[in-house]
């Protein structure tokens, strides 16, 4: 009897009727988060500037869906008492340690992306080496684009183990950095009011009191540094905006007699 | 009848207040201080209108220069020499083009104003004076902006009916009932993969709660329902609605059916957005202007898409935008980033 007592197994009676109604969970759950996925992505593609602000709502949902999914799935097949859920717990918490505490540090991972919020769907970052457009936030793995139109799934436990850089941080507006070198001999003061006017005149510029432009001039032993710093308006323009400024110019700079360094750029200078 | 309003410019309704806000600035000038002026409004707007105005409210000298098309001559630009003259300087936005090298002439303008002993009184249009306060800080040059405001419906009305003697037009109500209620159900089309759906949705007439409430409901009449509707599909915009006013009249009759909305609908990619914001914010530009300006080596193709969808028009070789699709092209332009 003692025995009996022991094994008893909280579960319900499972059916043909309990595993259909687990499948028809599971598939609407899915599908309602395909659903609201491609409407919200509809609807933010029409908002304009607010295009990111609706997309940030779309890992909340699905966190909230795959959540109700969870519960109703679970209360359809298991009936817990007290005594129960502690031995539950106790045999999910050996099962996180054995073999899904990756699963579950993602999941959770995911949950702290949703509220948190340290970068949003249509933010460009920097997760675990890679540089791409946030293009879905997911139970287990943030989707990135990158300018390749490489897609990479970046584990979401990866917010826990190391930094990640969000250059737009849930805003479409996003700073661009331009650097040209010229000559040490060129004109460089023509040359920076130059690079100046190819910014704010830009097709792709946003400039307004909170986001200013910049240029700025810094010497180097064999050539000179034209930095702009200016803001696009919407962050998938980067890299078009990188080439339109650096040939309107160039080209400029051709007119005025500026040349390019005649010694090799040696690495990238990180100095502001 | 107040002071102010008896002192109003033959043939000018409206501008009451930014009129009032120029005599003190020519009262001050009389007293030695100067105060240049920047009158900032969109396009059709009423800003040549409201600096004739000013002509004839000045009792001094005025020397007036009336830019229509880019200046390539700095010669266009000086500055009478001499001091205490009013100089009214209209479509200032002329000055400048959004081009490396292209504010070379607005410099020279603004460095002459600021030089100058003159009151200098502009005209800019509100697109470009927006992008030129951000890149270029032009706000510092001009201590008065006057932005123009909407036309309300009643402005609109004793603008419209100036022009005609009395009881010479017959107005007549023949909107339908279901114009006249509160909410009403219309379809809103979209188009999703190629396919238009359309989904039954509710709008509230707002205007119509604020009528019912002021009790003004036996009031209204036939010619107020017209202004009104002219005036929302103008957006508040005295030249377009002057222009909706014509295309609906029919001599001498006009019904609040004659009165057509706006089916016109901006359907661009980014660099027709951008193509279209230069015309926008400069409101007349040549072929190779805009081929300069935009630096766009399809601008033949991008023009004809612009003149197919009615969003501009070509008038002896300048490309202005069409007054009608004001309203949508702002929406439609704001919506890509492209006017700030």
């Amino acid at each position: 009897m003692v025995e009996t007592d022991l094994v008893d197994v909280p579960l319900k009676t499972i059916d043909l009727g309990t595993i259909l109604s687990v499948i028809l969970i599971i598939l609407l759950a899915y599908l309602l988060t395909r659903v609201i996925a491609y409407l919200l992505t509809w609807l933010a593609e029409r908002a304009g500037g607010r295009r990111i602000t609706v997309k940030m709502v779309l890992p909340l949902l699905k966190f909230t869906i795959y959540g109700i999914a969870t519960y109703f799935i679970l209360a359809s097949i298991l009936q817990l008492s007290s005594t129960q859920l502690v031995a539950f717990s106790g045999l999910l918490g050996a099962a996180l340690g054995f073999g899904l505490k990756d699963l579950f540090a993602d999941i959770i991972g995911g949950l702290i992306i949703s509220v948190e919020k340290p970068y949003q769907i249509g933010d460009k970052v920097s997760i675990g080496g890679y540089y791409g457009e946030v293009t879905d936030i997911g139970i287990r793995a943030t989707r990135l684009i990158t300018p390749d139109d490489n897609l990479v799934s970046a584990p979401n436990y990866l917010i826990f183990t190391q930094a990640v850089a969000s250059a737009s941080s849930g805003t479409p507006e996003m700073m661009v950095v331009i650097d040209l070198f010229v000559d040490p001999d060129s004109d460089a003061v023509t040359g920076l009011e130059i690079l100046k006017e190819a910014v704010v005149t830009s097709r792709y510029v946003y400039i307004s009191k909170k986001r200013p432009y910049t240029v700025l001039l810094e010497d180097f032993p064999y050539y000179r540094r034209l930095r702009a710093k200016a803001y696009v308006h919407d962050l998938r323009h980067e890299f078009e905006f990188k080439s339109e400024v650096t040939r309107r110019t160039w080209r400029e700079f051709t007119k005025q007699g500026i040349q390019a360094p005649r010694a090799p750029i040696m690495g990238e200078q990180h100095t502001g | 009848m107040g002071e102010e309003e008896q002192q109003m410019p033959a043939g000018i309704i409206g501008f009451q207040n930014e009129l009032a806000s120029i005599r003190a600035a020519l009262a001050e000038f009389e007293s030695g201080e100067k105060s240049d002026v920047a009158i900032i409004a969109e396009p059709f707007a009423g800003r040549t209108t409201l600096l004739y105005a000013i002509e004839q409210i000045t009792t001094r000298k005025t020397v007036k220069l009336s830019f229509s098309a880019l200046i390539t001559d700095r010669d266009e630009i000086s500055l009478p020499p001499g001091a205490g003259e009013i100089v009214l300087c209209d479509n200032c936005h002329f000055l400048y083009q959004r081009a490396i090298g292209g504010f070379k002439h607005l410099d020279e303008f603004l460095t002459a104003v600021a030089a100058s002993e003159h009151l200098v009184i502009t005209t800019w249009n509100v697109y470009s004076w927006r992008y030129l306060e951000e890149v270029r800080a032009i706000d510092k040059f001009f201590p008065l902006t006057i932005t123009l405001p909407q036309f309300s419906a009643a402005e609109l009305k004793e603008l419209i009916l100036a022009g005609y003697a009395e009881n010479e037009l017959e107005f007549e109500d023949d909107s339908r009932p279901e114009e006249k209620r509160i909410i009403t159900r219309h379809p809103v089309s979209f188009t999703v993969r190629n396919k238009t759906l359309a989904i039954p949705f509710f709008s509230i007439d707002f205007a119509r709660i604020k009528v019912l409430f002021s009790r003004k409901e036996e009031t209204r009449k036939a010619e107020d329902i017209i202004f009104e509707k002219i005036n929302r599909i103008a957006n508040g915009n005295p030249g377009v609605a002057k222009l909706l006013w014509a295309k609906s009249m029919q001599y001498p009759t006009i019904k609040p059916s004659f009165v057509k909305e706006c089916a016109l609908k901006a359907e661009l990619d980014y660099h027709e957005s951008f193509l279209l914001s230069l015309i926008l914010a400069m409101e007349a530009l040549t072929k190779p202007e805009l081929h300069e300006i935009s630096d766009e080596p399809e601008v033949e193709t991008m023009l004809h898409r612009l003149l197919h969808q009615r969003l501009i028009v070509e008038e002896r070789g300048f490309y202005k935008l069409n007054p009608e699709a004001l309203s949508c092209v702002v929406s439609a332009l704001k919506k890509m980033g492209v006017i700030w």
